[in-house]
C-alpha cells in the first residue's frame, strides 16, 4: 500500500513499518524489545518464545526492503538492560551496511553506552524534509514540513450494520501529522479519533486496507 | 461436666435476661464434644453467640485457673467477609468474655489495622482474633507464623454461604488446610445463611475432616415472614417496555420513605444507586442531609460513616447495592425498597430481613419494577417464598490462581516443602482433583516461569534451597503481599480529591471518556475531573449540574435457575388464564400485546421471533433461564448457525431471552430444521463457541490479577515500576499464542463452563427445549417480549466469515462532533 505526503511517496507494510523508497529508510516505532524480559525478572511468568516473533518479522522487513537505514521512533527498548539487549545487538550486527538510528522515547532509559556499543546512532527529534521525525506527536508542526511518529499505539474503531463493531492498530495521517503502529508484540492499543478527511489504514493480519469514511 | 460447663454460659445469659435458643445449646454441645460444624441461622438470631459462648467455655473447661491465665496466644480466629462486621463481633465478642470473667484479649485485624497495632499483635497474640480471608493470609505470609497459630483451637467462618461463592472461600480452604497440620486440635464451624446446597457447604469448608464425619449441622428453626408488594403505576403505559432505572415511580418511593423512620432502598448495580439518589435529592431537596449512599466503589471512610449514621438512627434512607446485604442488622431499619429484579430468593429474602425486627414480625418488601415484564419478577418470587425454594452456592473448585498466589505467600514467609503442602490442598475441596502434572506445572512457573528454562533467562520469583521453595527478593516479597486479597479489576482507577481524601474506585474505560474540566456523579457528589495521574483520577467538588454517571462492569445479576423455572410458572399461568399475582393482572394488556403480535408460549412452546429493522436482521428465541445461560445458549446458537454460512452476530440477552442480529439474512429455519437447538456434540459446540466470543477473556480479567500477573497498586500505593503495567487482555493473547496448555488459560474456559454457562443447566434447558413445539413468528413491529432485549448494549460477538469481508460493509467511526 502507497501513499503520497507533500510529494513524497511512502509504503505502508502489515508487518506495522514505513519505507521511504525515495531515500531508501525503514521507519519503526514502539518495538519495546526486552519487554517479556523486564516482567520475567520481575517474577511476572510470560512465555519468552513471545521475544523471538518481533525480531523475525524486522528480519523479514529488512530481507523485503533493503533499506539503507532503519530508523525507530522511539520506544526500541522497553525498559532497563537486559540480555534481550544482545539479541537485538545481533540484528545490528547482521545487518552491517545498514544504519541502526533511534529517535528517542520515554521508554529508552539504557545509558547511552549501550546503544553506542551496538553502532546505534541516537536523534531527539530528526528531521529529513520535508519530515520531522519525533517520538510523541508534536503539539505544532511549521508549514511545510510534516510531522512522523511513534508513541500513541494507534488502533481505529469500525462500525457496521447489525450492532457490528471492530478495533484494529492502524496507521493514521492527519493534515500535517501522522502516527505509525506498535512494531512490538505484547502490547496495547490505544483508540484514536479520526476526523473526516484523514487518511487511516487499517491493519489486518497480513494485509492494508485503507477505511473510509461513509 | 459437660453440662456443669454449659450451665455457665446459660447462667450468664439469665444474668443479662436472655434466654438461650435451642439452637444455641444444640452448637454448644456439639462444639464442645470436640465435633465440627455448621449452624444455619439468619442475621440478627444471636447466631454469633452460638459459637463464641463455646470457644470460651471450652478454655474454662481445660483451664482450671482460668481466671487469671494472661497471655495464652492465639485460641479462636472468627473471619469475617467484610470489615464492618468486625466491630460487631469484637463486641459481642467483649461483652461475653468480660461476663464470663476470662483475661482474654479481642484483636481486630483487617486492612485498617495500623501497623503499629499488627506488631502488636505479632509479639502478643489476643486469644480472639477478628480477620477477614486475606488478612488471614496475610498473617500466613509472616515469618514464623507456625508459632503464631500453634495454640489455635476453633476456626469460625463467619457468612459462609457468602465466602464460598467467592474464591475467598478458596483462601479460607487453603488457610484451614495449613492450619490443620500447624494446630492439630483445630476445630472448624462455619455459620450461614440458608442455602440450598448446605452439605456441600459444609463439605467445602471441612475438607478432608468432612469424611472422618465427626460434625454437625445446627439450624435454628427461626423462621421470618416475607410480605412482597409491588409498587405500581396508575397504569400500564406508564411502565416502560424497556429500561434498568424504575425512576418512574420515584414519587411513591419519596413517599414511603417519608413515613418511615429509616429506609434501605437496595438497587441492582452501583450506576443505579449513584441515578437514585440523585434523582431522590432532586425531587425531595428536603431529605438533603437525610440520606446517603452505599455501594462497593465507594472508601470504606465514607462506608463506614453511612453504616454509623444508620446505626444511630440518623438517616432517613440509604440508597445501597449489594454492599449491605451481610452484616450487622440496623436496627433503625423499618422498611425495604428492591429497585430492579431481585434475580434470586436467597438474596431477595435477605434484603427483606433487614427490616421487622421483633420475633414474629412480618418483613414487608416493596418491589419496584424498572420495565414492565420485570413485574412477573414479583410474582415469581412469591411463588418461590411459598414453595420454599433457595437457591444453591457454587463453591469454586481448581482455581489455579488462587493457589498460585497462596504458593507465593509461604514462599515469603517461611518457605516450604513441595511433597507437604500437595498432600495439605489435596484434603482442601476445592484442589482434591489437582492432578501430579498440574502440581509440577505450578511449581514451575513460580521458579522458572513457564515449562522451559532458557540459557539466560532471569525470571525471578520463588527459588529453590536444599528443596526448600522460597522468595529471597525484597522487591517481589513487598508485591506480593502488597497484591495479597486486594483483587481490583485491572482497569480500575482510583477517585481522590486534588486535596488528598480518597473517594473510591471507577473503571478506567468510563473515566477515559471524560476530559479535565467535566463533571461526573460519584459516591453522591457532582466532581469535576481535574486530571489523570498514573493511577488515579484527581477531582475537586464542582456545582455545575447534570453529570455523567460511571458505570460499573459485571454489576448485573442473573435470574437464578430456581427463580427462572418460577418465571415459566407463572408465564404459563397467563397462557392458561388463571393467574392471581395483581402484578401478572396489572400485564394483562401487555401480554396481550405480545400474543397480538406474536405469540405467548404456552409451557410446551418454545417462541422463535425472525424480522428485519433498520439494524438488520434479528432472531430472537426465549427460553426463560437466566442471562448467563442465555449468554450460552446464544453463542452455541450463533456458533451452528454460523457453520451453515459465513456470517456475523451480535448477539445481546437478558434473564427472558436472547437476540442474534446479523447484517444479513438468518437462515433460522433451516437453522430449526438442522437441529441447532439439539444436544448432540453439545460439549464440543460450546467448547468452540466459547473460543468465538470473549467470555473466558472476561474471566481472565480477575484470573490474571489474584495470580499475580497484573498488579497495579492499592489505594495510596501505586506501582513503583510503571514499565510493569499491562492489562490482562495482553497476557491472555500471549498465553493463547505461545502457552496454550497455561492452567490459568484453561482456569478461564473452566470458569466459564462451571459458572457462567452452567453446563449442566444449559443442557437441562436444551433438553427442556427439545420437547417443546418450536413456533417461529415473523412479527412485524418489536414485541414486548423482543424490545428489552434489542435495545441492550451490552453485546457479545461471533463470527464465521473473514475479517476483510467484514470491514468491506463497515465505517470507520469518527468522533460524534
Amino acid at each position: 500500500m502507497e501513499m503520497e505526503i507533500l510529494g513524497e511517496r511512502l509504503r505502508l507494510y502489515p508487518q506495522k513499518a514505513v519505507f521511504w523508497p525515495g531515500k531508501e529508510i525503514l521507519f519503526i516505532a514502539d518495538l519495546h524489545v526486552g519487554k517479556i524480559n523486564h516482567f520475567r525478572r520481575s517474577g511476572i511468568p510470560l512465555p519468552v518464545k513471545a521475544n523471538d516473533r518481533n525480531i523475525e518479522l524486522l528480519m523479514d522487513l529488512i530481507q523485503a526492503t533493503h533499506p539503507k537505514r532503519v530508523i525507530c521512533l522511539g520506544d526500541l527498548f522497553h525498559s532497563h538492560y537486559n540480555p534481550e539487549w544482545e539479541v537485538f545487538g545481533e540484528v545490528v550486527k547482521h545487518f552491517s551496511h545498514i544504519s541502526f538510528e533511534l529517535v528517542m522515547g520515554n521508554h529508552d532509559i539504557m545509558s547511552e553506552i549501550q546503544y553506542s556499543r551496538k553502532g546505534i546512532l541516537l536523534h531527539d527529534e530528526l528531521r529529513i524534509d520535508p519530515f520531522i521525525f519525533t517520538h510523541h506527536p508534536m503539539e505544532e508542526v511549521e508549514e511545510g514540513a510534516y510531522n512522523l511518529a511513534g508513541h500513541i499505539h494507534p488502533g481505529v474503531s469500525l462500525r457496521g450494520k447489525g450492532r457490528q463493531s471492530l478495533t484494529l492498530p492502524c496507521f493514521y495521517f492527519g493534515s500535517c501529522a501522522g502516527l505509525l503502529p506498535a512494531f512490538g508484540m505484547f502490547t496495547g492499543l490505544a483508540r484514536i479519533h479520526p476526523k473526516k478527511d484523514d487518511n487511516v489504514f487499517i491493519i489486518l493480519e497480513d494485509k492494508i486496507m485503507k477505511v473510509n469514511p461513509s | 461436666m459437660a453440662p456443669d460447663i454449659i450451665k455457665i454460659g446459660k447462667d450468664w445469659f439469665t444474668s443479662r435476661g436472655w434466654k438461650v435458643f435451642p439452637f444455641q445449646q444444640e452448637a454448644w454441645k456439639a462444639y464442645l464434644n470436640g465435633q465440627h460444624g455448621l449452624v444455619n441461622a439468619p442475621t440478627g438470631s444471636g447466631k454469633t453467640y452460638s459459637l463464641m459462648v463455646p470457644c470460651l467455655l471450652e478454655f474454662i473447661r481445660d483451664h482450671p485457673n482460668f481466671a487469671s491465665q494472661k497471655n495464652n496466644g492465639l485460641q479462636v480466629i472468627w473471619i469475617t467477609p467484610i470489615r464492618a462486621l468486625s466491630k460487631e463481633i469484637e463486641l459481642s465478642g467483649k461483652r461475653v468474655i468480660e461476663g464470663l470473667g476470662l483475661p482474654w484479649k479481642v484483636g481486630v485485624r483487617s486492612g485498617d489495622t495500623s501497623v503499629k497495632e499488627r506488631a502488636k499483635q505479632k509479639e502478643k497474640p489476643p486469644e480472639l482474633l477478628i480477620t477477614t480471608p486475606e488478612s488471614l493470609h496475610l498473617l500466613l505470609a509472616q515469618k514464623g507464623y507456625p508459632e503464631f497459630f500453634k495454640n489455635l483451637r476453633a476456626i469460625i467462618a463467619d457468612e459462609w454461604h457468602e465466602l464460598m461463592g467467592s474464591k475467598r472461600g478458596v483462601q479460607v480452604e487453603l488457610a484451614l488446610s495449613r492450619l490443620k497440620t500447624i494446630s492439630p486440635h483445630l476445630k472448624v464451624w462455619g455459620i450461614s445463611a440458608t442455602i440450598g446446597n448446605m452439605d456441600q457447604a459444609l463439605e467445602a469448608l471441612l475438607g478432608n475432616y468432612y469424611h472422618e464425619k465427626n460434625y454437625t449441622i445446627v439450624r435454628s428453626a427461626l423462621e421470618k415472614k416475607v410480605e412482597v408488594v409491588s409498587l405500581l403505576p396508575e397504569t400500564l403505559e406508564k411502565l416502560p417496555w424497556a429500561g434498568h432505572l424504575g425512576i418512574q415511580l420515584l414519587q411513591k418511593v419519596i413517599d414511603i420513605v417519608k413515613s418511615s423512620t429509616t429506609t434501605l432502598i437496595f438497587t441492582n448495580t452501583r450506576s443505579f444507586a449513584e441515578i437514585w439518589y440523585h434523582r431522590m435529592l432532586d425531587k425531595a431537596p428536603e431529605l438533603s442531609g437525610l440520606i446517603a449512599m452505599h455501594h462497593g466503589s465507594i472508601s470504606q471512610e465514607i462506608r463506614n460513616w453511612v453504616e454509623e449514621q444508620l446505626h444511630e438512627g440518623k438517616l432517613k434512607a440509604v440508597v445501597c447495592t449489594s454492599s449491605l446485604d451481610l452484616g450487622v442488622d440496623f436496627r433503625p431499619v423499618e422498611t425495604v425498597i428492591q429497585v430492579g429484579g431481585p434475580k434470586g430468593v436467597a438474596r431477595f429474602l435477605q434484603r427483606a430481613g433487614r427490616s421487622g425486627h421483633q420475633p414474629g414480625a412480618t418483613s414487608r418488601i416493596y418491589f419496584v419494577p424498572t420495565h414492565s415484564l420485570e413485574l412477573m419478577e414479583a410474582a415469581a418470587i412469591r411463588e418461590a417464598i411459598t414453595r420454599k425454594i433457595v437457591e444453591d452456592r457454587l463453591p469454586y473448585i481448581r482455581s489455579f490462581d488462587v493457589l498460585i498466589q497462596y504458593l507465593v505467600t509461604l514462599a515469603v514467609s517461611d518457605g516450604f516443602y513441595p511433597d507437604q503442602i500437595y498432600a495439605e490442598i489435596k484434603n482442601t475441596f476445592c484442589y482434591q482433583s489437582v492432578s501430579e502434572d498440574e502440581w509440577h506445572w505450578l511449581l514451575n512457573f513460580i521458579t522458572t516461569g513457564g515449562d522451559s528454562l532458557q540459557a539466560y533467562d532471569e525470571y525471578r520469583k520463588v527459588i529453590i534451597l536444599q528443596g526448600l521453595y522460597k522468595v529471597d527478593n525484597r522487591m517481589i516479597a513487598m508485591r506480593h503481599r502488597l497484591s495479597v486479597g486486594t483483587i481490583v479489576g485491572d482497569s480500575s482507577l482510583f477517585v481522590r480529591f486534588v486535596s488528598g481524601k480518597y473517594l473510591g474506585t471507577i473503571e478506567e474505560y468510563f473515566i477515559s471518556r471524560l476530559n479535565p474540566g467535566d463533571v461526573f456523579w460519584f459516591a453522591g457528589r457532582n466532581l469535576e475531573l481535574v486530571r489523570i495521574k498514573e493511577m488515579e483520577a484527581q477531582v475537586r467538588k464542582s456545582n455545575k449540574k447534570s453529570g455523567a454517571v460511571p458505570s460499573w462492569q459485571g454489576g448485573r445479576m442473573p435470574l437464578s435457575s430456581q427463580m427462572s423455572e418460577m418465571i415459566r410458572v407463572k408465564l404459563d399461568e397467563v397462557v392458561r388464564g388463571v393467574e392471581k399475582d395483581e402484578e401478572l393482572i396489572f400485564l394483562r394488556p401487555l401480554f396481550q400485546l405480545q400474543k397480538e403480535r406474536s405469540h405467548l408460549p404456552a409451557k410446551d412452546e418454545f417462541l422463535i421471533e425472525y424480522f428485519k429493522s433498520s439494524e438488520g436482521y434479528h432472531v430472537l428465541m426465549y427460553p426463560f433461564e437466566g442471562r448467563f445461560v442465555h449468554e450460552g445458549i446464544a453463542a452455541l446458537m450463533a456458533y451452528r448457525i454460523a457453520q451453515i454460512q459465513p456470517i456475523t452476530f451480535s448477539i445481546a440477552m437478558n434473564d427472558y431471552g436472547f437476540e442474534l442480529l446479523s447484517d444479513q439474512p438468518i437462515p433460522i429455519e433451516e437453522a430449526v430444521e438442522t437441529n441447532v437447538l439439539g444436544t448432540d456434540d453439545l460439549l464440543k459446540d460450546i467448547q468452540a463457541s466459547i473460543n468465538s466470543t470473549e467470555m473466558a477473556r472476561r474471566k481472565f480479567r480477575d484470573i490474571a490479577a489474584i495470580s499475580g500477573l497484573v498488579f497495579k497498586g492499592y489505594p495510596g500505593k501505586p506501582v513503583k515500576d510503571r514499565h510493569l503495567q499491562s492489562s490482562s487482555q495482553l497476557f491472555f493473547n500471549v498465553f493463547h499464542d505461545y502457552e496454550a496448555h497455561n492452567l490459568l488459560l484453561q482456569q478461564a474456559f473452566e470458569e466459564v463452563m462451571d459458572f457462567q454457562l452452567e453446563e449442566a443447566r444449559l443442557r437441562r434447558a436444551l433438553e427442556r427445549i427439545a420437547h417443546q413445539k418450536i413456533i417461529i413468528t415473523r412479527p412485524v413491529m418489536p414485541t414486548p417480549f423482543a424490545f428489552p432485549i434489542m435495545v441492550d448494549r451490552m453485546r457479545e460477538k461471533l463470527t464465521s466469515e473473514k475479517l476483510e469481508d467484514r470491514i468491506k460493509r463497515m465505517a470507520l467511526q469518527f468522533d460524534a462532533d
